[in-house]
Order: structure tokens, then sequence, then C-alpha cells
């Protein structure tokens, strides 16, 4: 139940969203338990949990998308039936998604044209003076003369914010919008947001990170496991550690105090500082360049050394390189220029199976395609590795296979039935804790860990953590890839920031936020000054 | 142990759900079900000397389909098991020519060799073509039949032809009589040993080699085993190229064997009735040893129909038809009924 009871009748406002004992189902899951909450019009509010704490449900439920199967919501005062983005659309609110889904030929004024209440003949001039004035009005700094496919990632989700006012929303929803953003874009972010507020727009955010929810919003709403935990509360009442502990709840209990500090730390972008260690390089690129394909640009002339026990992290707004660097380094892509040495062997026209015996692992970025077969037994999946080195015809005993995967699954903690079950069959967590099983061996001399713990909750990031941390002792050296930055100082002993497929900065701790912040955009201006001079 | 058997239990259903269409469609077309499916089991199983004949019939499908289980698990959907068992028998019938006055123990042997050589480079090409330029090998392999069909009326009817020959078909000269590996009418103990050895080899590469994990791991998710390191390439060209060899083999077997000569246009069904013997398997070889037998029993009650019953030996096609119909809906909209049942 909602903890305020503001009094209702003549004089009280009418509250913006009004969600009264919200319950939504997907198949078995209990997405959003009996959740009640009011949101006061001309606020920010910020919707805070973890994943799959059901903030994106609640914020799809607010925005008709999903039908309630039980319990009521409405907007200033209108009830909502569910499951009608329409007539959500017509109560004045409107959701923009985490991912963008603008028509990308089209320019700025044609999309609001084409969504907006305009239809009929017009110019494309006309069009373009009209809505820059209506832009300029809202002040997101958008051209409305340009292609939504040449904006940068920031100002498409301006775009998607425009399109969102066109129709005089009155409460405009952000799910994750700071995600994609580097800390210097999600601070422009956050002034367009409060110049919405200005002009009376209610707004709320649906955000995982303590330090943004405390710089932007006024009250906060924290959901676990679906129910409401507490709120709104005022966000001035508020501290990063407490608002820490309503959002892992009686996990916190459970956490060491290393974890406890690693993880209020991570949520609130503070840092820690480890030394560097002084150890022969477990990875060496010297000056590599790859080609560029349909998916991006290639990488442009990397060097990097990961020493043995060191933890180097990659920075970057998604889409400058990452992929491509890890796919070099497991040898799946092929270089044009440069070298790769695994320690004191040059490796780069070396097949993966090679690297991997001179102890090269990989997390790789997407665990369902790239990590797991999901149709097929975990055993299988697990001794994949093992077996690819040798001749296809290497006989195998599938029952000493079973019974080490299933002391590996042990060992790393995963909750199976079988080892004969699909690798489907797992939650994310578990699904990565088999990877790390299967990539952490003692054999492991450098790990690709990339996006390591995208989309798992709490625990499962511990674990991951842990380790990354063990194999730092054990001598590994790491490569940790993350669009997560927090999860980047808190872990790392460096960090190389990457644009447009070339490192561009390094930094150690500690840690200056901003600057990083800086190299990832900043220096993206100045490579494409560079390239168009 | 239910979790084992329901496999077999579900397998059993559609077969039996095909047959009550089959009945469905013998009653539609004035057909006494009961009598039409009566006297095809009576053909199938019970008249004098039925094992014989299932052996004969069975045998060299299962060879095929034990190859084509290979190729299946490991994602390639090679149907062009009626080409590469043409071009074994084509390969075989050139390296029987040539060898014409060798001794037994040398002619058999290098023949079967060469049926294999042949079903081999008749899966190749579609396997180098799927891995170096992409192409779908469902249409190059059903492509690969065609050709291989034409090359069969073509050596049938100029290099091979039997110039004595006078009837209607065209063929070869008759195998030596020395080098037949059974009659005409059955099966033999060189013939089931061969089965015998393509079940037994082909077990222990699906369930106790690297190509037996890897590549069924490849089947469900090619991207995973290459970031594992495997070399999907190498086992994509492996898969096809076995499975075209053991076709190759079933080829040259029936030439040796019952055939006795390479006649244009003979067995226009085997492969794709390996290809279903496959799919009813599922994954498995020991599985495709039993089901080919099953198949292997259908195909000679269709011979045996029309000669002692009257009945159309078209009747074994409309069973065929259906059971390939029911097995390959139950990937689609079975499998969901299914999942209800098993909650």
């Amino acid at each position: 139940m909602s903890p305020d009871h503001l009094p209702q009748g003549a004089g009280a406002s009418v509250p913006a969203l009004a969600a009264d004992a919200v319950t939504v189902r997907y198949g078995d899951v209990t997405a959003l338990s009996t959740v009640s909450a009011r949101f006061e019009p001309g606020r920010i509010h910020a919707v805070l949990g973890q994943n799959g704490a059901g903030k994106t449900t609640f914020a799809r439920v607010a925005a008709g998308l999903v039908q309630p199967a039980e319990g009521s919501v409405s907007v200033f005062g209108r009830q909502l039936a569910g499951g009608d983005v329409a007539e959500a659309r017509r109560a004045g609110v409107e959701l923009v998604h985490q991912s963008f889904a603008l028509p990308p030929s089209f320019t700025v004024a044609e999309v609001l044209q084409f969504v907006g209440p305009n239809a009929g003949l017009f110019t494309k001039r006309g069009i373009e003076a009209h809505w820059q004035t209506w832009l300029d009005e809202l002040g997101l700094g958008l051209d409305a003369g340009a292609r939504i496919r040449d904006l940068p990632i920031e100002m498409q989700q301006s775009a998607e914010i425009a399109r969102a006012m066109v129709s005089d929303a009155r409460l405009l929803i952000l799910d994750e919008p700071t995600a994609v953003l580097s800390p210097e874009g999600t601070e422009r972010l956050f002034s367009r947001v409060r110049e919405l507020k200005r002009k009376g727009v209610t707004v709320m955010l649906v955000l995982h990170k303590i330090r943004e929810v405390l710089a932007i919003s006024d009250t906060v709403t924290v959901l676990r496991g679906g129910e409401l935990v507490a709120g709104p509360i005022k966000a001035g009442d508020l501290t990063s550690e407490g608002l820490a502990e309503l959002i892992i709840g009686d996990g916190a209990a459970r956490l060491d105090a290393d974890d406890r500090a690693a993880l209020v730390g991570t949520m609130t972008g503070q840092h820690g500082s480890h030394s560097l260690p002084d150890a022969p390089p477990a990875l060496v690129l010297k000056s590599v360049s790859t080609a560029a394909h349909s998916g991006g640009k290639g990488l442009n002339k990397v060097d990097l050394t990961i020493r043995a026990g060191e933890i180097v992290g990659i920075a970057g707004v998604e889409g400058n390189g990452q992929r491509e660097l890890v796919s070099a380094i497991a040898g799946l892509d092929p270089l044009t220029a440069g070298e790769i040495h695994l320690a004191d062997r040059r490796m780069d026209k070396a097949p993966l199976a090679d690297r991997r015996d001179a102890g090269l692992r990989v997390i790789p970025f997407e665990r369902n395609v790239e990590g797991l077969s999901l149709s097929s037994p975990l055993w299988e999946n697990w001794s994949a590795a093992r077996l690819v080195g040798g001749s296809l015809l290497s006989p195998v005993r599938p029952r000493a296979l079973r019974s080490a995967a299933e002391k590996a699954f042990k060992d790393w903690d995963v909750r199976f039935n079988d080892v004969g079950q699909m690798a489907g069959s797992l939650s994310g967590g578990n699904a990565q804790k088999v990877i790390l099983s299967r990539e952490m061996d003692s054999g492991a001399r450098l790990i690709l860990a990339a996006q390591p713990t995208r989309g798992l909750d709490i625990g499962a990031t511990m674990a991951v953590w842990k380790a990354l941390r063990q194999a730092r002792s054990d001598h590994a050296g790491i490569l940790l890839v993350s669009s997560d930055l927090d999860e980047l100082f808190d872990i790392c002993d460096r960090i190389v920031v990457m644009v447009s497929g070339q490192a561009v900065a390094e930094f150690s701790a500690p840690w200056e936020i901003q600057a990083v912040g800086r190299a990832m955009t900043a220096a993206g201006q100045h490579i494409v000054e560079e390239k168009t001079r | 142990m239910i979790s084992r058997l329901f496999p077999v239990i579900q397998t059993g259903a559609f077969i039996l759900l095909a047959l009550i269409l089959c009945s469905l469609i013998f009653a539609a077309v004035g057909l006494s079900a009961t009598e039409t499916l009566g006297a095809i089991f009576d053909g199938a199983f019970f008249r004098p000397n039925a094992l014989a004949y299932i052996l004969r019939w069975g045998l060299p499908l299962l060879i095929t389909a034990v190859g084509v289980v290979i190729s299946f698990r490991a994602g390639y959907f090679n149907i062009g098991a009626q080409g590469q068992f043409y071009l074994g028998a084509i390969c075989a019938a050139f390296a029987a020519e040539w060898l014409r006055g060798s001794p037994a123990f040398m002619a058999v042997p290098v023949c079967l060799l060469a049926g294999m050589a042949g079903g081999a480079l008749w899966a190749l090409w579609p396997a180098l073509l799927r891995v170096r330029a992409g192409a779908d090998e469902v249409i190059t392999t059903m492509m690969g039949n065609f050709i291989a069909a034409q090359l069969l009326v073509h050596v049938t009817s100029g290099p091979l032809k039997d110039p004595s020959g006078s009837g209607q078909q065209a063929s070869s000269r008759p195998i030596d009589a020395a080098w037949r590996i059974s009659e005409s009418s059955g099966s033999s103990p060189v013939i089931i040993a061969i089965a015998g050895l393509v079940v037994l080899l082909g077990w222990w590469l699906v369930n106790r080699t690297s190509f037996g994990i890897l590549s069924g791991l490849a089947g469900r998710n090619p991207v995973m085993v290459t970031w594992q390191g495997a070399k999907v390439q190498r086992i994509a060209i492996s898969a096809f190229v076995l499975s075209g060899a053991l076709a190759g083999l079933a080829g040259s077997v029936e030439l040796m064997g019952p055939n006795g000569r390479l006649a244009s246009g003979f067995l226009p069904d085997h492969g794709f009735t390996a290809i279903l013997i496959a799919l009813v398997a599922g994954m498995s070889v020991i599985a495709a040893a039993f089901i080919a037998l099953f198949f292997g029993a259908l195909t000679s009650s269709g011979l045996w129909l029309p000669v002692m019953t009257g009945l159309p030996s078209s009747a074994i096609d409309i069973i065929n038809a259906s059971i390939a119909l029911f097995i390959t809906a139950k990937a689609g909209v079975f499998r969901g009924l299914l999942a209800r049942f098993r909650r």
C-alpha cells in the first residue's frame, strides 16, 4: 500500500498518475503485485529497482500498453480501461521506450508531421520551419531538418521525446533513458527533463542508478520483485545508502561487507582503486585494425596491453568497436593490420581453438546466442570448449564429461536439476554461471568478459564480479567490456575509452568520472571533425 | 524413464494418427479401411518370408537414413540423398565395368568404396557452396537430385549401356554373378553385416566422438560453437560428406545385391523415404534403424499389394505421406498441444 495519505476532495490536486492495487501477470509470472501509488502532477518522479523488479511493466501499464489483471490505473483523473495506447494518449500519457523505433530515413520534421494532427498537403520547408519553432520552444536542441539515421543516439532519444510531446503529453514516461547515454549526455537529458517540468509536464523516469535518481527526481518509488517497497518518497529525505537498502531488501543482509560497499559504490558511482601490478603481459595488441563491415566501422590501429593480474575496462558508447575488439582478440574477425600477442606468443593468425589452448577464455556479449546453445543439454554446452582442440574423431566419454560438468556447476552454485536438461531452461543468472564455470577454469590466462553482468540480478552480478576478482588474484589478465561506467569504476585497474574503433584515452584510479565521460563523447567529436577535414 | 520413453510413445502416436487419416482417405475413395490396412500389414509382416523382405527393403534404407540423421543433426538439410544414392550406384557400376574379370574379394570392396566416394562427391559440392558462398543446401541438393537422375539416364543409355538389352528400360550390363552380395529377391549376411556396421559406426560417431557432440551443438546454434573455437565449416563438410557417402554405399549395395544391374530410374523414392525415416527417428541412429525396418516392411508390402489383393500400391505412398505430414507438423501445431498435456 502507498504510505502517503493525501487529502481527497476539493482543493487536493488530481494526481498525474494513480495506480490502485495493480497486478500484472505474464503467464505464470507475476510481474507486478498489488502496486498502489499516486504521483503528483508537475514533478519529476523516479521509479527505481533491480532488473526484474517490475519497473518497465509499471511504466507500460501507465502508458496503456499492458492491461493489468487486477486493479486500476487513472491518468489525470481519467480511469484507463488498460491495454489501449490510444486511450492512454487521449488521457495525456506518452511512453518513450528503452529502444528507439523512429524511421531512420525520415527527418525530424517529417516524423513530427506524420505523428502530429497536421495531416494534409505541406511543403518540406514549411514543416521544417513550423516544427523548428515548436522544437525550440520545447528546448530539446533538435534540428528539424536532420535525418533520424544521422542523429547521434542522444539526439535520437530527444527526437523520441519530441515525438511523444507532439500529442501534448502531460505525463511523459521515459524507460531507462540513461542506459544508452554517456555521463554528459545524461546531464543534458536531465536538463531537458527539468525544462519540460518547468513547462508543467509531469515526468516519470524509470532508472536503476541511485546517483542519477538523487540528481534529478523530486520523488522516488522503489519496486522489488514486483512489489512496491516504498514511495513515492520525497527525494530530499533519502541517502544513497538508505536507497540501496530499499532496492536490495533482505538480500542486503546476506552480502558481506566488501560486496556491500561495492554494490552501493556502483549504484552511486563511487570508485575503488587497485594498485597496478608489475607483471608480464597477458595480451598485447599492436596497432590492430580490422575491416569495416555492415555492423560497424572496424578497429583502427588499436594498441592495448593487459598484464597478468589486471582488469582493464573498455568504456565507450555502445557500437564504437567493443564487439570488433572482442572478435578480433578471439580470432573470429581477421586483422587487416597489426599484431596480437597472447602472453609471449604472436597469435594474430591462429584460430580460436589454438588461442584457447594458450589460455584465452571468452564470456561473449550475447549469452543466449554466442554463449550457449539453448536447446542443447547443459553438459554438452559445458563440454564444447574441451572438445574443439583435438581431432573431430577423438573419442568422448559422455559419463566423464557429465560428472565433470556437474562438479563445475556445483562449484559455481548453478541451480539445476540435471546436467542433461536444456540450457534454455535456466534463468539468466544461472545461464551466465554455466558460462563462467566453463570459461574460468584454472587454465585461463586472458579472459574477455563482454557485458558479463547485463540483465543479471544483484546476486548473479555479485557472483560475476567475485569471479573476475578471483581470476585477477589467480594472475589472469581480464578485459572487461561494459556499458555501465560504474561497474568499470568499481572493478577495473585501468579503463580504456573506445570511440569509432579507436582507443582514444586511458585512465587509471582514482577515476575522474567527468573526464572519462568527456573522452567517450568529446573525443568522438574530435575524430569526426578530423575525418571531415 | 518416462522421459526416455516419451519420444517413442509420441512417434507411435503420430504413426497411429497417420493410419487413422489413411483410413479416412481409403474410405473416401470407396475402399474398406480395415481391409486395406489389414492387407497392408499382412503384406508387411505376416506373409511367408516377411522378414527376408523387410530386410531386403529395410537395410539399404537404413544405411541411407543413418547418413541423413548425421547431416540433419549438424543442422544441414541435405535432402539430396536420392541423388547421392544414384551417384553411388553409378560410380560402383563404373568400377564394376572397369574391374571386369578380377576376383570378387577385390572387386566387391572396391565397388562399394567407389559407391561411397560417388555419394560423398555428390554431397561435397553442395557442402562447399554452402560454407563458401552461403548457398542454401536445400536448393542445391534438390537440384543435385535432378542432375543425378539425368546422369543415370545418360550412363545407362550411353557409356554403360548393355548392348544386348532389349527391354524398354535402359540398363547396364549385369554385375558378374560371382560379385553379387545377395540374391535378386532378398537380403544376405553380407548386407546385414554392412548395415550393422553402419549402425554401430553411426552410433559411435554421434554419441562417442567430438564430431558427434560438436555437430549436435552446431546444428542447434552454430554461432555458439564458433565462439567455442570449433571450425564449423569443417564440421559441416564432414557431415555432408558422411551422409553422402552412406547414401552412395546404399546405392552400391543395391547395385551389387538385389538389383544386379544399373537401371535407369530405379528405386526413385529411396532417398525421400530415407529422409522420412530420419525425420521420424528424430536425431537418433538407433531409432533410425528400427524405423527403417518398419518402412522397409511398408515398401515390401507396396509391391505385394497389387499382386495379391488387387489393391493399389499407392496406398503405401498415402501412408508415407500421412506419416510425413504428422511428423513435420509435430514441430509446430502439435508441440503446443503436447506441452499442455505434459503439464
